[in-house]
């Protein structure tokens, strides 16, 4: 007992700790005085130590507990009392006796309260800024090793991956997507930067730009403007595509090295319709005609109107004799389909196939003057031009 | 008198404080101030004629970095277990908030509070009403407009007295 008193005194002499001591039915036997401080009201002698110190409530099996068993210890910490924090612990001091020791640790918790508010603050601030850029376009963050580091969710879920990881396990190469020849994301922002480039990806439209991040990062867009552009790009008349459309289709064909067949399409004696019937009549013959196209042609063909009665297909992954069947199978349909208010109709049909070295002028050239030689020879048939 | 040991749990910065202060003196504080360890209050209520006094273990919330000292669990007879229904993730924790407390104390009772319901548009409220309208257990709060905050202590000690 004496030793514990100089141990406490020598203690309580930096003003660190109090003490309480209470005896088996939790009231209060002594105190030091300092332990005011801790509480509302004056303590007291004879005082249920739980009144003071509702910590204890709920634990009291536990603490009877540390009156039979000297190195069983009770211990809370960081707890608020009346603006001050404490490290509270409850120890054996005698059979009849337990000694509550209060340690003052108000400096340090107060120091460590501030850093956790910080850091609490910046994890809200970022969690919100993930959930601003998760709302966003596609993001795509590229290290300056040319390492995919950040992706956005929008980005995910649009390559259909959960995370980061499962871009490299799949082998994802966006800049694949824009041309099969780039070989690297810092090829790819050659080719981006500070413009922007329609990519299609799967059946979507994307404007992708880059920018520069810290001068060495690499920051990639990519906003899906499928919808809005499919609007843009319709015919009205017609419902297919307009030429513009078309060649962002032809171009991703070509630089993606892809096989496909290009194809003029035009109805024969058309002038005649617009002479005889009107104008009128003659848009309905070309809307007919378009349906009537569409409907017989794959879903990842691409029919667009080029202009007057001239309309553009684009037939992809297929073979050119396969295609030369298929186009003579939709001429053999034009020329038997009856055609509201006019009748029968035929039209000519210029073909040409994706040769080493083309680009959309040179292919669309070719089908154009394939085209030109069908009307020559007398309508209603396909040709095919060679390079 | 009965006494019984409840405790707030949850993540941070989803309201436990201001839920407390709300049921303790119907005040609300917009700042937002950070827990450290934990505050402890008192309350006695009477619930069918029985006088009870709720000692309330405002508990800091738990972090990505710091998890909650088990200490603080010990003798609880009955937790609240809070989330901020404009973070999920902090909804989605209150699995795993649970999964530890009755561990501690398997045989406690427990209520939820979705908080921060003020903050939700009335589509959003909606759609949280009807997922949990089978649960009584349950309750969308607001510590800032004073929504159901009396019931949900009410509603554990309720529970706790069973």
């Amino acid at each position: 007992m004496k030793n514990i008193q100089i141990i406490l005194n020598a203690i309580l002499s930096k003003d660190r700790f109090e003490y309480i001591l209470v005896d088996k039915k939790f009231k209060i036997y002594d105190f030091s005085l300092g332990v005011n401080k801790y509480f509302k009201k004056i303590v007291q002698n004879g005082e249920d130590v739980t009144e003071i110190l509702p910590e204890l409530v709920g634990s009291e099996k536990e603490i009877e507990e540390i009156f039979r068993n000297k190195t069983v210890t009770y211990e809370l910490e960081s707890v608020y009392k009346n603006d001050q924090y404490v490290n509270l612990s409850v120890e054996h001091y005698n059979e009849d006796i337990l000694l509550i020791l209060l340690h003052n640790i108000t400096d340090k918790t107060v120091s460590q309260q501030k850093i956790l508010q910080y850091s609490n603050e910046s994890i809200l601030l970022n969690s919100t800024l993930q959930k601003i850029l998760d709302s966003q376009n596609a993001l795509v963050f590229v290290t300056n090793n040319n390492e995919i580091s950040y992706t956005n969710e929008q980005f995910l879920k649009y390559f259909g991956v959960k995370r980061v990881s499962d871009i490299k396990r799949n082998n994802l190469r966006i800049y694949t997507y824009l041309d099969n020849n780039l070989e690297s994301y810092d090829a790819l922002f050659e080719r981006v930067n500070s413009k922007e480039e329609y990519i299609l990806i799967n059946k979507d439209t994307f404007i992708l730009q880059a920018t520069w991040i810290e001068s060495k990062n690499k920051l990639f867009t990519l906003t899906k403007v499928t919808n809005l552009s499919n609007k843009i790009q319709i015919d009205t008349l017609t419902g297919v595509y307009k030429k513009a459309y078309f060649n962002t289709y032809v171009e991703h064909m070509i630089r993606k090295n892809e096989e496909g067949v290009l194809v003029v399409l035009d109805i024969d004696n058309f002038k005649l319709i617009n002479d005889t019937y009107g104008h009128q009549t003659g848009d309905h013959v070309l809307k007919e005609f378009a349906m009537l196209i569409q409907e017989n042609v794959w879903s990842d063909d691409v029919l667009a109107r080029w202009g007057g009665d001239e309309f553009l297909l684009l037939l992809q992954h297929t073979s050119k004799e396969f295609a030369l069947k298929k186009l003579e199978n939709l001429r053999i349909l034009v020329s038997e389909h009856t055609f509201n208010e006019v009748g029968h109709l035929t039209a000519s049909f210029g073909v040409a196939w994706k040769e080493e070295n083309d680009d959309l002028h040179s292919l669309l050239q070719r089908a154009d003057r394939a085209v030109y030689e069908a009307k020559k020879s007398g309508k209603n048939c396909v040709k095919f031009k060679k390079k | 008198m009965i006494r019984k040991k409840i405790l707030l749990l949850g993540d941070f910065s989803v309201g436990k404080t201001s839920l407390v202060k709300r049921f303790l003196d119907g005040t609300f504080d917009e700042k937002y101030l950070t827990t450290i360890g934990v505050r402890i209050s008192k309350k006695i209520v009477t619930l069918n004629e029985v006088e009870c006094e709720m000692i309330i273990w405002d508990i800091e919330g738990s972090t990505p970095r710091k998890k909650i000292s088990l200490g603080y669990y010990r003798g609880a007879s009955g937790a609240i277990f809070v989330g901020d229904v404009t973070r999920h993730e902090t909804i989605d924790a209150l699995v795993h908030h649970k999964e530890i407390f009755l561990s501690e104390n398997p045989d406690s009772k427990f209520v939820v509070a979705y908080n921060k319901v003020d903050l939700l548009n009335s589509i959003a409220k909606d759609r949280i009403e009807l997922e949990i309208e089978n649960d009584s257990d349950i309750f969308l709060t607001s510590a800032k407009d004073d929504q159901n905050v009396e019931d949900l202590f009410i509603k554990l000690m309720d529970n706790m007295l069973k």
